[in-house]
Order: C-alpha cells, then structure tokens, then sequence
C-alpha cells in the first residue's frame, strides 16, 4: 500500500506523472481499480476540494490536482468499466448554449470525476437537446449546468425546459452553477440544487444522488 | 472627477461609462440608449470588438450626464487599426466596425473573427450563436518543456511605433480639451491578463497560449513567467516614458492591467503568490508613472479581492475598478470604512448579474442610491456600474441608473 499512498500524495500535490506512474505500478500488482478509485482517488480530490473551500489551495493547483487525478483515471477506467463496477452517479455536465466559458465547468467536472462519478462531459456552448439527448443515451441520472453570462443563464431553464418536453425531466436530477447564478435562481428556473464552488458540487451532486 | 481622485468631496460624484474597456457599454445598449434619449440614430462604432462595446460619442455622453472620456490604443485586440469604419450587421443591428475587421458566420450562426483581419490565418475568436462577445480561440502549439522561451510570450509587447504615438497624441490632445476627465489605456503593462493570454491580435501565438496551461504555469512554471513579465515590465515602462513625452499630462489616469484575481467567491492565487509574482512589476510601472507625471494608476480586477487591497495600495494602485460588491468579502461599506482615504472606487455602482439586467427600475433606483450614499462620502468614488453594462440589460434600468445617479447629486438631466 505504500506505492499507492503516493498515489494520493501525488493527486494532492499535482503531479500527474507520477500519478500515473503509481496506478501503472498499482494495475499490474493486482490492485483492484475499484480500490484505487474508491481509496485513493477519491479521498485525495476529497482533500484537494477541502484544501480549495478554506483557500490553502486556488484555481492553479485544482487545475494540476485535476490533472494528476485524471492521469490515474485514464489508466484505471476502461478497467472499471470492463470489471462492470458501476459509478456513484453518472453526471451529464456542460456549458449552456451562447457561452464558451469553461474554467469554472472543467473544475466541477473534475471534482466530480475525482468523487467517483461517471462525467460525460459535452463542453462549452451546448444546446438543450444535446444535453437531453446526451443524458437519455448515458442514462444520467445527474445533469449539470453552467453559464458565466448573464445574457446565457436563460438557457439554463430553457435546458431545463427541454427535459420536461422530452418527458425525462423526472429521471434527472439538474444542478447549476457559474458566477452570477444565485440559489434563487436556480429555485426560479426549477432547478434541483445549486453550487457554490467546485467543492459544494461534489457534495450537492453526491446529496442529489443520495449517496 | 479630478476632485474625486484626490479623496476629496466634489459637488457631485462623477459618472463614467465607455472611457475604458472595462467601464463600457455593450454596442447594442449604446444604441438602445441613444434611441432613449432621442439622439439622431446612425450605427454605432463597435471600438472593443472582443466584448462588443459602443463608442459613447459626446452628444450620448452629454445625454447621460458622463463626466469622462477615454483616449484608446489605435489597434483593436484582434490587431487591426479602429479606423476606415464599415457597417456591418451585427445580428439585425447595423453597426459600424474597423475596416480591416473581418469575419465569417460559420452554418451553426457562429461568428469567427481573424487575426489582423487576415483570413488565410487561422480564427482567433468566436462568437456562438445567441451570444453577443467573441471569445478566444485557444490556438496552443504543443508544449515542449526544453524549448520554451519567454520571449515567445512577448510577440504582443514591443516597443511602441511612431504611428501609436501619433494616435495617442493626437486622442489625448483631443480629449483633453473636452472638458471631461480623460482615462487612457495605452495597452503594455497588463500582466498574465487572462483575456489577453490567447493573443487574439497574433495570427500564429507561440509560447503558453491556453487559459488552463496558463494559470497552472502560475504555479508549475514560475521562471518562465517572471522572465516574461520582467521584459514586459522594461518594454511598458520604456513606452510610457516615450508616451509621456508626447501627451505629458493630458490624462488624469492610465488603465494599468485588468488582470482578474477574483473570483466570485474566492481568488486565482493567495496573497503571497500575488506578492511575489506580480507585485514588483505593478509596483515598478507605477513608481514610474508617480515619479515621472501626474497620472493616476489604474487597477482592474474582477471578483473577491479585498484580501488584495493592501498590496494593490502598497504597489501604487490609486484606482480599483470594478469593485464587484456581489463578490465574497466585497461588501460595500466595509470597503470604504477600510480603504476609502487610499482607494478611489470606479465602479460598485450597481449590480451587473441580477439587479440591472433582470431587476426592476425602482429596484435599480434603490440599489443605487444605497451605494452612491456609501461610496460618495469624502471623494474616491467615480460611479460606474460593476464592469461594461451587458447586452441584453434593459434600456429602462440603465436609465434608471443614471436618474438615480443624478437625484443623489441634486440634478436633473437630459
């Protein structure tokens, strides 16, 4: 378990090669990938969301935190995926339409990924009926929402919208998030939840998901 | 506006709107606005393309009771000169835009704009469909660690020509003699300003081009950006001189850099990275400007910077803009109980994100008149809203802005 400690260290710390290098090591030892997930990965962008909500750690240090986690995930997923384990959640997540902004979204679909969610992650600038369409073929049960303009938040509801017309609205939870999106907003639009930061996403996505 | 600068009480607190880049109007509320004051319609002059503003031109300004104007670099970020206007249909809107602006509408609606308006180079922003901004256009060359070189960094930053100087002069000379206040952004000594890592005005950026591998660089490569900002510091500086020596002090502040440290709830970096990252060459540009002439120096900085306030006042920044009180720890009051004698607050004005787009016009009438008594006590308060009024804001509230503006001063206008 030694060489796997570093694994969480190196997550933590942001260096993505020798997270890789551990879950290499890690795989052909006979680590279960469910365990490096569940036990290391996730418990590591658990501490790195802690480390950025009381500002030991900000955007460049998530980003290369997001990086290292996503260096072990790529190894350790099409394991997963073979072994049949199924995630805690499969979260559709995107930029709403009109806005390219996607900082603020790629941290969120990082945490999430890090908090053993499956994320399909569809981008800046995504119309409602690709994020139906996305979640109908995924079977979502999360969807995710983010805008950083005013003048792209009502796509938020129209997205919103779209799920009720396609009559799957009831099968997916939806979160939203981005600077100027406020919890009564997202009551307002008839969201399920709101996120704050990167940090209260995971846990709002896990409480919607009731993990 | 001047009496404002100097931290004291004028008869009234100065307005701006569109003498920077960040204190603008979005092309379309330019237009609005004009129709609302009953001002002969012709199409507006998009003069920051990026972010769509209007050119306030003096007859609005007269309207809206401004008491600034702005001198502007002669190029546009997408590195083509704001001259030899052309119209151009920006959706249903006939505006007017740089001659060598150019551009192509992709089958989706998006809008793709080219680099010095050269269309065998590849796009440098887009516009999606249903927005009203062009975003960059992340053009990264594939990084190898051993042949990184700042000066790759530094295509943008060169010594300023003959022919920008004649510009600066000759809009300097102009506004000077308008009567109104005059804030200039030269263009130079914006630091790591992630609008402007992208290079939209390069045909082909080299060096760390992209926004994520440019803030991780903040961290993981730390020389590497010194390096650049120390040449930039002595290019910006050396400029400044020579533009001194042409406008001397024709303006009353300069727009230093827009390099946002907030966020809405939180910062891009801790203080002590601020300090040792950027604070010497904020502290060295501005040194120089308080030495050498009477210009006020500029700061603008999105999202919850409180925490930064005594660095930016220790560094030589005179102005903070756009005061976003909406973000954490910015609350308005405490704000100017704390750092009211030694900052000017440019913007805090009204709320941008809920209360002047979607709010009601008696609401942006309150909201106003609480910051305008918070903010106007003792000077160090120009009134602008928090960043350039979006599109899609109603005519009636920004209206209602500038109404309640001038009730707090005691004057009816237009």
């Amino acid at each position: 378990m030694l060489e796997l400690e570093k694994l969480h260290e190196a997550v933590i710390e942001g260096d993505w090669k020798t997270a890789a290098a551990v879950t290499r090591i890690a795989i052909a030892a006979g680590v279960a990938p469910l365990t490096i997930v569940s036990g290391f990965l996730v418990p590591a962008m658990d501490e790195v969301g802690r480390r950025f909500d009381c500002e030991e750690y900000f955007v460049p240090e998530m980003l290369l935190s997001a990086r290292a986690m996503k260096a072990s995930m790529e190894i350790v997923r099409p394991l997963l995926t073979a072994t049949g384990a199924e995630p805690v959640g499969r979260i559709v997540i995107g930029t709403v339409k009109g806005d390219l902004h996607d900082i603020g979204k790629n941290l969120v679909s990082s945490m999430l990924e890090g908090g053993g969610f499956e994320v399909i992650d569809l981008g800046a600038d995504v119309a409602p009926e690709r994020f139906v369409e996305a979640a109908t073929v995924h079977k979502a049960n999360l969807v995710a929402l983010s805008a950083l303009l005013t003048v792209t938040m009502p796509w938020m509801k129209t997205t919103i919208d779209a799920f009720q017309d396609a009559g799957i609205r009831e099968k997916v939870k939806i979160m939203v998030g981005g600077a100027p999106i406020t919890q009564q907003y997202a009551d307002a639009i008839g969201a399920d939840g709101y996120g704050e930061s990167a940090g209260s996403a995971v846990a709002l996505a896990r409480k919607l998901a009731a993990v | 506006m001047r009496t404002a600068l100097n931290h004291r009480e004028p008869d009234r607190i100065p307005l701006d709107f569109g003498s920077t880049t960040v204190t603008g109007i979005h092309v379309t509320c330019v237009a609005a606005l004009r129709d609302y004051y009953g001002l002969p319609r012709r199409p507006v002059k998009v003069h920051e393309p990026v972010q769509m503003l209007g050119l306030v031109e003096d007859d609005l300004r007269a309207a809206m009771g401004l008491d600034v104007t702005g001198v502007f670099p002669r190029k546009v970020k997408f590195g083509v000169p704001a001259a030899d206007w052309k119209e151009w249909n920006f959706r249903g809107l006939n505006v007017l835009v740089p001659g060598e602006f150019r551009t192509r509408t992709e089958p989706n609606g998006d809008i793709l704009i080219y680099p010095q308006g050269d269309e065998t180079a590849p796009p440098s922003a887009r516009m999606p469909a249903g927005s009203a901004f062009f975003d960059s256009i992340i053009r990264q060359p594939e990084i190898d660690e051993t042949k990184l070189d700042p000066a790759d960094n530094l295509e943008e930053f060169g010594p300023i020509s003959e022919e920008d100087l004649d510009h600066i002069d000759r809009s300097a000379r102009a506004a000077s003699t308008s009567g109104y206040g005059v804030a200039a952004g030269f263009g130079g000594t914006g630091f790591g300003d992630i609008a402007n890592v992208p290079a939209p005005g390069l045909k082909n950026p080299k060096g760390i081009r992209d926004v994520t591998e440019w803030y991780i660089s903040t961290r993981t490569r730390r020389g590497y950006i010194h390096h650049i900002f120390e040449r930039q510091c002595e290019i910006g500086i050396e400029n400044l001189a020579r533009i001194h020596a042409r406008i001397g002090d024709r303006v009353d502040c300069i727009y230093v850099c827009g390099t946002d440290f907030g966020t809405q709830t939180s910062a891009f970096c801790s203080v002590a990275t601020f300090r040792e990252l950027w604070f010497p060459y904020y502290k060295r540009v501005n040194d120089w400007v308080h030495k050498n002439t009477t210009w006020k120096c500029f700061k603008h900085s999105c999202g919850s910077v409180e925490r930064f306030f005594e660095s930016f006042i220790e560094a030589g920044f005179d102005i903070i803009n756009p005061v976003q009180c909406s973000a954490a720890g910015m609350d308005p009051a405490a704000l100017k109980r704390k750092y009211g004698s030694r900052l000017v607050f440019w913007g805090g004005g009204v709320d941008t994100q809920k209360t002047l787009p979607f709010g009601t016009p008696e609401e942006v009438r309150e909201e106003v008149l609480r910051r305008c008594e918070i903010f106007a006590a003792g000077g160090g308060f120009v009134f602008n809203s928090i960043h350039n009024l979006q599109a899609g804001t109603p005519v009636e509230n920004i209206a209602a802005m500038l109404d309640a503006v001038h009730e707090f001063n005691g004057v009816s206008h237009a």
